[in-house]
């Protein structure tokens, strides 16, 4: 153990445990001076520690929920990052105040989130033994340019990932076309059948075969690119996935049945989120599960009893109002949230839309453009807007059709949860990252909620 | 002549091919803003593969994408190949047809365009200009003044290119940057106007924010119908709220 990575070690911790001194959730500082002082050391932290990596576009944070919580529900010794910090430096973070001070691991596996971007360096420095991708789709194009941009990333990452089993979505053209680049073993998973009764039209953000330039079949959409594509020229089609959602047996506000297929053979499986894009995080799940070791047994079971983390569906009480929080991110996220709100029955539902223009949200706004806003304000003829691009999202539900006299913009959080506290209805409060993290933090110091980095 | 009985066609290129970025947001303003005025307007899609006639098309639209949808595009397109695509829409051009196009699409009317391996492909030709790839993307919010539209107005966009774009002598640039990069982030003209034709970088949801940039590519299309044609004003508050509230924080 070098001296270099003690220091590291030391600076970490330190930091961290600063941070929290000071009341401050932070997780991407300690990391990063750590990584300054050793380049190395994630690296040296990860030694001897077992990890699945999860990324994509949408679905990363919520998969690598269920599968932290199915890990410790086998009462494996496992961590994950909780805080959702994605970045090299927050997962050093959290695998620093993991281990001990010379650099040994407290636990035997983790589940780690990791960004697209970041996921080249992460996976140089993990090696990790699963590497499960979600989709692709347009996400913060100011950031990672094009949307085939990211998929290099991804692919930067699984050169890195030499002895990973890959899990890849069958349903997504990009996704499932890492297969046929890589060496390592792949595990297909995906959904069989189709998700909403009623949905928005999404725009593709893959038209055409990524192999040859034609434009593909699809026998079926579940929603955006993703469903059973082929392509007519050069036979490129969806692979048959090993682990499939085959049927939407029963379908509730907060939970659904489904049957699901794990090398043909059909199992029946109560999972705790709705009939919705979430049913691509549970196929990705038990996927990941099954590749890191663990029976299928053990995997639908964890679908059963999961808990939803930061503004994910998450209910808020505020003063006798139901306030749930929905995190958008891009188009996809956004509109499988809009499809969500369609298929719900309670018509009285207010709606707070709160939209911030943070490096880490993306800088331009301009994708609530391609997100279905119109069949929202179909229903709805009132909404409240709030954040740094307040105005900008307001204007989007004009021209998506909301009568400019139901449009509303309240700058100030305080204020804003004051109003939703005195609303007879339930509240559903959609907001892009930093605008959740800013609404949530005034949320907790008003209504006395525990802090996010606690999880 | 009352705006009731007037109709439109707005032909919107490539939906399929080039639609980053929010880019639907403009076709969504046009057709708002036509409707909020009575007057009828309908979207035609004109996607590859797909032989359309362009002569019943009063006002074109056409977007940004990605490089290797552009390669798919450019054999659709027939550049060069009479009778093509390629050479209705300069014809169109040339008989004043209205043009809004961005980012890729405005790329796509020029010259050619010279890829990072010096790779050169012949582009429509209908605008005074050609684009070369550069080492970085010209990335950010951008404010311009518009000098080639009536009032010179201050546009509010965010722009997010590899290519720089040169104007040929004589061209007119749409605007002037005041913040951010423009055509190719240093001479500091920002898109081109030519005949009806206003082509910029501001990516995505261009009109909503900037209405005065709708209303001028509307009227110009009802006055190839019907001459003399000018439209009512709108309730714009929300729209001006959204472009000062950037104005206001790009520029301070």
């Amino acid at each position: 153990m070098g001296v270099r990575t003690v220091c590291a070690a030391l600076v970490c911790k330190a930091t961290y445990h600063a941070l929290r001194l000071l009341g401050r959730g932070g997780t991407s500082l300690p990391g990063k001076l750590a990584l300054k002082i050793d380049p190395e050391y994630l690296h040296q932290l990860s030694r001897g520690v077992r990890t699945i990596v999860i990324t994509g576009t949408n679905g990363k944070t919520t998969s690598t929920h269920i599968v932290a919580q199915a890990l410790e529900n086998m009462g494996e010794q496992a961590f994950y990052n909780r805080s959702g910090a994605n970045l090299i430096q927050g997962i050093t973070t959290e695998f620093a105040i993991r281990s001990s001070i010379t650099g040994k691991p407290r636990y035997k596996l983790a589940a780690i989130e990791c960004d697209e971007g970041a996921l080249c360096r992460v996976c140089k420095q993990l090696d990790p033994d699963v590497l499960v991708v979600t989709n692709v789709f347009r996400d913060q194009l100011d950031r990672y340019g094009e949307v085939t941009h990211t998929l290099e990333n991804i692919m930067a990452g699984v050169t890195n990932s030499p002895h990973a089993t890959l899990c890849l979505n069958a349903d997504d053209s990009m996704v499932a076309s890492i297969a046929g680049k890589a060496d390592n073993d792949v595990m297909f998973y995906g959904v069989s059948c189709e998700i909403y009764p009623e949905r928005v039209a999404d725009l593709s953000d893959a038209t055409h075969c990524i192999l040859c330039g034609t434009e593909y079949a699809y026998g079926y959409v579940t929603f955006a690119h993703l469903g059973g594509f082929r392509c007519p020229a050069c036979g490129y089609a969806r692979p048959a996935p090993f682990v499939a959602v085959e049927r939407i047996v029963e379908r509730h506000s907060d939970s659904c049945v489904l049957e699901m297929s794990v090398d043909g053979v059909s199992s029946i499986v109560p999972v705790d989120v709705p009939a919705s894009y979430d049913i691509y995080n549970c196929a990705c799940v038990v996927a990941g599960l099954l590749a890191f070791g663990f029976t299928k047994e053990r995997a639908f079971e964890a679908l059963g009893k999961f808990k939803h983390g930061f503004g994910r569906s998450e209910v808020l009480d505020v003063n006798g109002t139901k306030v749930r929080l929905m995190l958008m991110k891009n188009p996809a996220g956004c509109n499988q949230i809009i499809n969500l709100l369609l298929n719900e029955t309670d018509e009285d539902m207010g709606l707070v839309c709160i939209l911030n223009d943070q490096e880490c949200d993306g800088t331009d706004v301009s994708w609530i453009y391609d997100a279905g806003w119109e069949a929202i304000c179909a229903h709805k003829d009132a909404a409240i807007c709030s954040g740094e691009r307040a105005e900008d999202m307001a204007l989007r539900l004009k021209y998506a059709g909301m009568p400019d006299s139901g449009i509303r913009i309240v700058h100030d959080y305080g204020k804003l949860i004051e109003e939703l506290g005195r609303m007879d209805h339930a509240v559903t409060v959609v907001a892009n990252y930093s605008a959740m993290l800013g609404f949530r933090a005034k949320a907790a110091s008003v209504l006395g909620l525990a802090g996010f980095w606690e999880g | 002549m009352a705006d009731e009985s007037m109709h439109i066609t707005i032909g919107h290129l490539y939906p399929d091919l080039l639609n980053l970025y929010g880019d639907r947001g403009n076709t969504i303003a046009l057709t708002r803003r036509c409707e909020w005025r009575g007057i009828d307007a309908r979207v035609v899609d004109l996607g590859a593969g797909q032989d359309t006639d362009f002569e019943d098309i009063d006002l074109f639209f056409i977007g940004g994408g990605q490089d290797f949808d552009q390669r798919t595009l450019l054999a659709d397109l027939g550049v060069g190949v009479a009778g093509s695509k390629a050479t209705r829409l300069q014809q169109a051009i040339e008989r004043d047809v209205p043009v809004l196009a961005i980012c890729g699409g405005y790329q796509i009317l020029g010259e050619y365009y010279v890829d990072h391996e010096g790779h050169e492909s012949a582009y429509i030709g209908a605008l005074p200009m050609y684009t070369e790839a550069g080492d970085t993307r010209l990335i950010g919010n951008i404010v311009f003044r518009a000098d080639a539209i009536e009032g010179a107005p201050s546009i509010v966009g965010f722009e997010n290119h590899a290519g720089r774009t040169h104007l040929r002598e004589g061209a007119q640039a749409l605007g002037t940057v005041v913040k951010g990069y423009g055509n190719n982030g240093e001479d500091g003209t920002e898109g081109l106007r030519y005949r009806n034709v206003i082509a910029t970088y501001s990516h995505g949801p261009l009109l909503p924010k900037n209405p005065c940039v709708a209303d001028a590519l509307i009227e110009l299309a009802l006055q190839r119908r019907y001459p003399g044609t000018k439209l009512q004003p709108l309730d714009d508050a929300l729209e001006e709220a959204a472009h000062d509230t950037m104005e206001r924080r790009l520029i301070s």
